[in-house]
């Protein structure tokens, strides 16, 4: 077992690669020379047979449930995209000694849970999905602390989404202060009227950054809408950038951010549309909300545009909560402190409510609420504003 | 007859800018009162001042309810012991359901009162039939709290809101501008059903188009910060004839 710096681990296992520093473009509001220098442990993962069950379970890196409509191969041999733009993206690769792909040629809705055990150890590990031609699959990835401590996480799925298919992807994540950091660094790549829809969801008071390359092909689209809630003295956020690169393609940004304590946020996005991206759409918004005064918004929403016909917008806004909104509530004989916790699942909700599966929808409201009233403080879900029923626990 | 709510002396700006110059002003149990004025004359100061809006900062006077001085209260305190401020323009909040919102001030207002709680069914229950007594799109209850309600719905929703949460001091901040007829009959309906004759009520208006559906029992005209007339309901009419400026000769 190798326990040095994380950074001495990366140079000494992956010599020929540069590691990312604080004047690294996709790092600069991220702490990454203190992320470098935490001591860690790192050892290969021990792969074991994995068993079937009702999702699809990695544990520490390696594979241990299956479901038994997943088809799942191992790989040494990888795509790599040569000109991903963040350089852990690499970095994760190299570390991981296989690849998990997963091809998906029917229809699929898969959950994918990622358990987290280790302490202070350095966990590197890869999957591929492949999506068929004219084929829709849903992915609900969650990653979940199970005893872990001060580890890190270098993690990321690689898509390759085949003609007219569509994907969306879902990924919660609540992190704990000491639990583990994760760099989620991602690609995608998106054929000819195909789709995709990625929603990610980060909670809580510990560290960490979701990072996505995405080559939009011809009247394609992808369409990425974060939802942040951080706390403490949390670093969370995203680096995206979403390449036009063919004619009629289309993308949607959204990132909404609450920042509580001392956190700080990132939304460093970038959309290019090349000379070849005639027809293209692309619209970019960020939107925080800072609760109190040691709170940070980082928010950089960039349009690269090289030719004359496109449809492009982009803003971004940082503020408190609505004054004239509180007040109302707050006549109706609703205390502060509940106008105010209203107003933010309000906020949060304009994400929450655009994924499709309700089930899951009930489950992040579920998440987002717990890492915003704290564990063991929450006593009912209370937010579903399109049911119909009501059927609210009781506060 | 006893005072539902004494104003004395009461002194109120926005920024910079004084509005409310020692106004004096009593409104009595069980009884409407209307208040009439020229644009600018501190209408809507009065209205926002007696609820504790944050835009208003009171440099002197009281504002007494049933007895006790609320000059100071936090907003959710005074609306919790019964004073409902009608917005003339109330806001929109997207992502708060309507229903979640009103259930959650009906039940505070409950809880505060000591009284159970109303479960979903039994507050849904209630909703709905208040919403169609006032003519109120019952889809309206699943919707934001006022996200793209058109100006009647709007003012539909806040009697709605009033009828549920059943205040003792109602006060209407031009509750009848932008409602076409069937709506301020709507509306009309909503006000006189609480008009009880224990609760009272403060209309603030420019027109006397809503007095032709609720009768007022005082009218007050309110002019540069001060109450400069107090009279019955007759004094509408004259309003009507002969404007403000009437006044500066009785």
């Amino acid at each position: 077992m190798e326990e040095r710096t994380l950074k001495e681990i990366l140079q000494n296992h992956a010599p020929k690669l540069p590691l990312p520093t604080k004047k690294s473009e996709p790092y600069r509001y991220f702490d990454i020379e203190k992320l470098l220098g935490r001591q860690c442990k790192w050892t290969k993962a021990q792969k074991t047979a994995p068993k079937q069950g009702k999702s699809l379970e990695i544990t520490d890196g390696v594979l241990t449930r299956i479901p038994q409509n997943v088809e799942v191969t191992f790989s040494e041999e990888r795509e790599l995209f040569s000109e991903h733009f963040d350089p852990l993206y690499f970095v994760s690769h190299a570390l991981s000694q296989e690849v998990i792909t997963l091809e998906f040629k029917t229809d699929t809705v898969l959950n994918i849970e990622h358990k987290f055990e280790e302490k202070g150890a350095l966990r590197a590990y890869r999957l591929v999905f492949k999506v068929a031609p004219n084929v829709s699959v849903k992915i609900i990835e969650r990653f979940v602390e199970c005893g872990s401590q001060e580890s890190v996480v270098l993690q990321g799925f690689d898509l390759f989404v085949g003609r007219d298919a569509r994907v969306e992807i879902i990924k919660e994540q609540t992190l704990g202060n000491d639990a583990y950091v994760p760099i989620h660094s991602n690609f995608i790549k998106v054929e000819k009227q195909a789709s995709v829809k990625l929603f990610t969801f980060d909670f809580g008071d510990g560290s960490g950054l979701e990072l996505v390359d995405a080559h939009i092909g011809e009247e394609a689209q992808v369409v990425a809408k974060h939802l942040l809630f951080a706390k403490s003295s949390a670093k969370r956020g995203t680096v995206s950038r979403l390449i036009h690169d063919a004619k009629g393609a289309r993308s949607e940004q959204v990132a909404k951010n609450i920042l509580q304590d001392g956190a700080r946020g990132i939304f460093d996005a970038l959309i290019e549309i090349t000379h070849n991206g005639a027809g293209a759409k692309a619209h970019q918004n960020s939107s925080a909300v800072l609760l109190n005064d040691g709170a940070y918004m980082a928010s950089k929403p960039q349009l690269v545009i090289n030719i004359d016909d496109v449809e492009a917008s982009h803003g971004s806004t940082i503020g408190e909560l609505d004054e004239d909104q509180l007040f109302y509530l707050r006549s109706r004989g609703i205390v502060y402190e509940e106008a105010k916790k209203m107003l933010i699942l309000a906020f949060a909700n304009e994400i929450i409510d655009d994924v499709s599966d309700k089930a899951v929808v009930e489950a992040i409201h579920l998440a987002f609420e717990r890492a915003y009233y704290g564990e063991g403080q929450l006593e009912c879900i209370a937010t579903c504003h399109n049911c119909e029923d009501m059927v609210l626990g009781e506060r | 007859m006893s005072k539902m709510v004494q104003i004395e002396n009461l002194y109120a700006q926005i920024g910079e800018k004084k509005i409310l110059k020692g106004l004096n002003l009593e409104l009595e149990e069980g009884k409407v009162h209307v208040i009439m004025g020229p644009n600018g004359a501190g209408k809507s100061t009065l209205s926002k001042a007696i609820v504790g809006h944050y835009d208003v900062e009171i440099t002197e006077g009281t504002i007494r309810y049933k007895g006790e001085d609320i000059t100071n209260e936090e907003p959710e305190t005074r609306a919790l012991k019964g004073v409902f401020l009608s917005f003339q323009n109330p806001v929109e909040i997207p992502g708060v359901s309507n229903a979640y919102f009103l259930r959650t001030a009906v039940n505070a207002k409950r809880k505060f009162e000591g009284k159970e709680e109303l479960n979903a069914a039994e507050f849904l229950r209630k909703a709905r039939e208040l919403a169609n007594e006032l003519g109120m799109k019952t889809e309206l209850l699943n919707r934001s709290l006022n996200e793209g309600f058109s100006g009647g719905e709007k003012k539909r929703n806040e009697t709605l809101q009033m009828l549920l949460l059943e205040p003792d001091f109602i006060i209407l901040d031009e509750i009848d501008s932008g409602l076409d007829i069937d709506a301020l009959k709507a509306v009309s309906e909503g006000i006189n059903k609480l008009n009880d004759g224990k609760r009272t009520f403060l209309i603030i208006t420019h027109y006397s188009r809503i007095l032709d559906y609720v009768k007022p029992d005082y009218v007050h005209v309110l002019k540069d910060g001060q109450i400069v007339k107090t009279a019955g309901a007759e004094l509408v009419e004259k309003l009507e004839a002969e404007g403000y400026a009437a006044l500066g000769e009785s």
